[in-house]
């Protein structure tokens, strides 16, 4: 055998036996993201995963997207397989639980490190993701209530503009109430009717959260009259009963005064109602300016094997020119504060009544209720609402209805003490 | 000796053999249903979520139960609607008998009858998501276009007509399934009885209760049984038609173990639920056996 077969021959060897060690680098270098309910955003996130991907070089991304039910159970099987995402979208509160038990990055040290990464958001959207003093989330896209007015209903019922306080939201109501026709609807999932207790002074949980402090005359006095003003159609039933499409269906049939929603809302409302425009809807704080924010954030699972590379992922889809694109191609506002700014500016020349709706977004930001950092959020939904659901309902006297929900929420805070 | 030898090697081979045909399926079995029961029966007993090692939790999570609205509410919609399947077997019989009888195209109407139980459930659901819709809803506009009602019927959204609604739409999709265990049942019951029967004087009103009924037993046991168990494990109808709700009207044990389970991360809780769940079933199953006469479902051996 002649000695150049044998060095080519050993020289395939080793190539072959190097092969796998650099498919494993290379593998190691693989990025998963798991987002929400945004697969209309492939064209966008193609482009910029190329972007990172450039800046980047060896990295892969994988993206997978998961309809709004399907994602937590998805989640949660991928961490209990031991192979969770490396950056996952969550949205609402379900994002405390991960963090309280271990399962998220915390981002505080990447934050102290790049103090600029944190200067790019609105303080108040950046602090809704810290839990116990560490920011587990960067904003991704952020909503919060607002007050959707029905002005044609206004003008017949000789009303000049959206109410100032409570007792003009009900009176207003009432007033809007005829045949057909309804003066109010919130929706109720993720606790987005809680500003409607918060302007009344209702506090859920006493200041050190160990007990239920709702449970007061003043918070009976209030479901009665919601009960009443429901009972005499003033409230639409519909907004203790509908989630999503029932609620926002039903005020874009234009028979419902006001709709108290988040800004997500305008774009489904706007589609299945021919009525709206400038001149036909109003956008407007609630009074009091209270409103209960519905945000999408960025985490980084415990689980992954690249946290640095995720950070910079993270870092790069929140970037200034990210968001920015994020802003056109959806609309949205994504609570880095150049973009969000630029977007507003640009989508008030196209589109000034969406701009109106987002305007409202960005402004009150201090008065943020209803996203307390619980890890128990959703058990604590589900031993408060249908309660108030029954009291608001006429099914029980509010005061058996707080009782009943007193000793739910008290029971699951002692059961998680 | 040789003989017997040869017997029992025969024996063996014949029992090998039937174990090897049997081994995918009993594999299959262990792996999905007996393994995971009793994971589930083990993880009842202790603190567990995905993202916390498991602790030992005794009895409590059934001592949570006891207190717990939901389930019990749960609990009761689901004993409503088990108690729902006998009406879609009555309606189902009645149909069994029509298109059993002498009519004409009774094939069709046989098929077009049975053709709602293969729909997917998410299917059926959507279609009576539909139907029951308040503003767009057929049901809605023809009790208006009839004068009936002046505001529509929010009936998905109500507390009162919710249930009644869901089961109303689980009846139409098992009605077909019902129909043909009937059917079948119906056509095996020899002809002779009823002829002898008649001739002996037997209205025909006695002829289906001294005949026809008891001889249906069988089937009547298979199709509740069956028909049951569709129906309080059909979580995917109830899920896309109400979601539970409104507050907890519809929600039965089968979504409230999801909802527990993945909303809530309480894996462990669901499990206990799920045992309990397990026992209703099997306790509701016994009891229709006996119902039945205690041998329904048997088969002879011999």
């Amino acid at each position: 055998m002649k000695r150049r077969t044998v060095v080519k021959g050993a020289l395939a060897g080793t190539g072959m036996l190097a092969a796998p060690a650099y498919l494993r680098a290379q593998s190691a270098k693989k990025l998963s993201v798991l987002t929400w309910n945004i697969a209309d955003q492939a064209e966008l996130f193609k482009v910029e995963f190329g972007e990172f991907k450039a800046a980047h070089p060896g990295v892969e991304i994988e993206w997978l997207d998961k309809k709004g039910p399907d994602l937590p159970a998805f989640y949660q099987t991928q961490i209990v397989a031991g192979t969770p995402p490396d950056i996952v979208d969550i949205q609402g509160a379900l994002w405390v639980e991960y963090a309280a038990n271990g399962g998220l990055v915390d981002l505080t040290p990447y934050l102290q490190k790049e103090p600029d990464v944190a200067k790019r958001f609105n303080p108040d959207y950046l602090n809704g993701w810290v839990y116990k003093g560490k920011t587990y989330l960067l904003p991704f896209y952020v909503a919060k209530t607002l007050l959707y007015c029905n002005k044609t209903m206004f003008k017949e019922a000789g009303l000049a503009g959206p109410p100032q306080s409570f007792d003009e939201l009900i009176g207003f109501s009432d007033k809007m109430a005829k045949g057909e026709k309804t003066g109010f609807l919130t929706l109720n999932f993720d606790w987005l009717y809680w500003p409607l207790f918060k302007m009344n002074g209702v506090e859920l949980l006493s200041p050190d959260g160990k007990k239920a402090a709702f449970n007061t005359q003043a918070t009976a006095e209030l479901l009665a009259r919601f009960a009443k003003s429901t009972a005499s159609g003033g409230i639409n039933k519909i907004a203790w009963t509908g989630r999503w499409v029932e609620p926002n269906g039903a005020f874009a049939s234009g028979t419902v005064g006001m709709l108290h929603a988040h800004s997500a809302s305008y774009f489904f409302v706007k589609g299945q109602g021919p009525w709206i425009n400038a001149d036909t809807l109003g956008a407007a704080q609630l009074p009091g300016f209270w409103s209960t924010p519905t945000n999408h954030g960025f985490a980084i699972s415990k689980g992954s094997k690249n946290p640095d590379l995720a950070w910079e992922f993270i870092k790069f889809m929140t970037s200034d020119k990210s968001a920015s694109a994020f802003f056109k191609t959806r609309s949205v506002l994504t609570a880095n504060v150049a973009a969000d700014k630029e977007g507003l500016a640009s989508l008030q020349k196209t589109e000034p009544l969406a701009a109106a709706v987002l305007q409202t977004q960005i402004e009150h930001t201090d008065k943020l209720t209803g996203n307390w950092p619980l890890p128990y959020d959703a058990g604590l939904k589900d031993a408060f609402w249908p309660e108030i659901q029954n009291a608001v309902l006429g099914r029980k006297e509010p005061k058996q209805a707080l009782a009943d929900a007193e000793r739910a929420v008290n029971r699951l805070l002692a059961r998680k003490a | 000796m040789a003989g017997v030898w040869r017997v029992r090697r025969q024996r063996t081979r014949l029992a090998l053999l039937l174990w090897c045909f049997l081994a995918p399926s009993l594999a299959i079995f262990l792996l999905y249903r007996v393994i995971p029961v009793i994971w589930n029966l083990v993880l009842s007993f202790q603190y567990w979520s995905p993202l916390k090692p498991a602790e030992p939790a005794g009895l409590d999570h059934y001592e949570d139960l006891l207190y717990d609205d939901v389930f019990w509410q749960a609990l009761w919609n689901t004993l409503i609607v088990i108690a729902s399947a006998p009406i879609g077997i009555v309606l189902a019989l009645v149909l069994a008998l029509l298109v059993n009888a002498e009519i004409r195209g009774r094939d069709a109407y046989r098929t077009i009858i049975f053709t709602s139980y293969p729909l997917m459930t998410v299917a059926v659901a959507i279609i009576w998501r539909w139907m029951f819709d308040e503003r767009v809803g057929l049901l809605n506009y023809a009790a208006r276009s009839l004068h009936l009602i002046d505001t529509p019927i929010p009936f998905l959204n109500s507390f009162t007509w919710a249930l009644p609604c869901v089961i109303v739409a689980n009846i139409w999709q098992m009605l077909g399934f019902y129909m043909i265990i009937l059917l079948t049942g119906l056509q095996n019951i020899p002809h002779e009885l009823h002829e002898a029967a008649a001739i002996d004087g037997a209205s025909a009103a006695g002829r289906f209760r001294r005949i026809t009924l008891p001889l249906l037993r069988p089937s009547i046991f298979l199709a509740f049984v069956i028909g049951m168990l569709n129906s309080v494990t059909s979580f995917d109808l109830v899920y896309v038609m109400t979601g539970g709700g409104p507050g907890r009207a519809t929600e039965i044990l089968v979504t409230y173990i999801y909802k527990l389970g993945f909303n809530q991360t309480k894996f462990d809780d669901a499990a206990a639920v799920t045992v309990v769940f397990f026992v209703l079933l099997v306790a509701t199953t016994w009891g229709a056996n006996r119902f039945a006469g205690g041998e329904a479902g048997a088969a002879e051996t011999e």
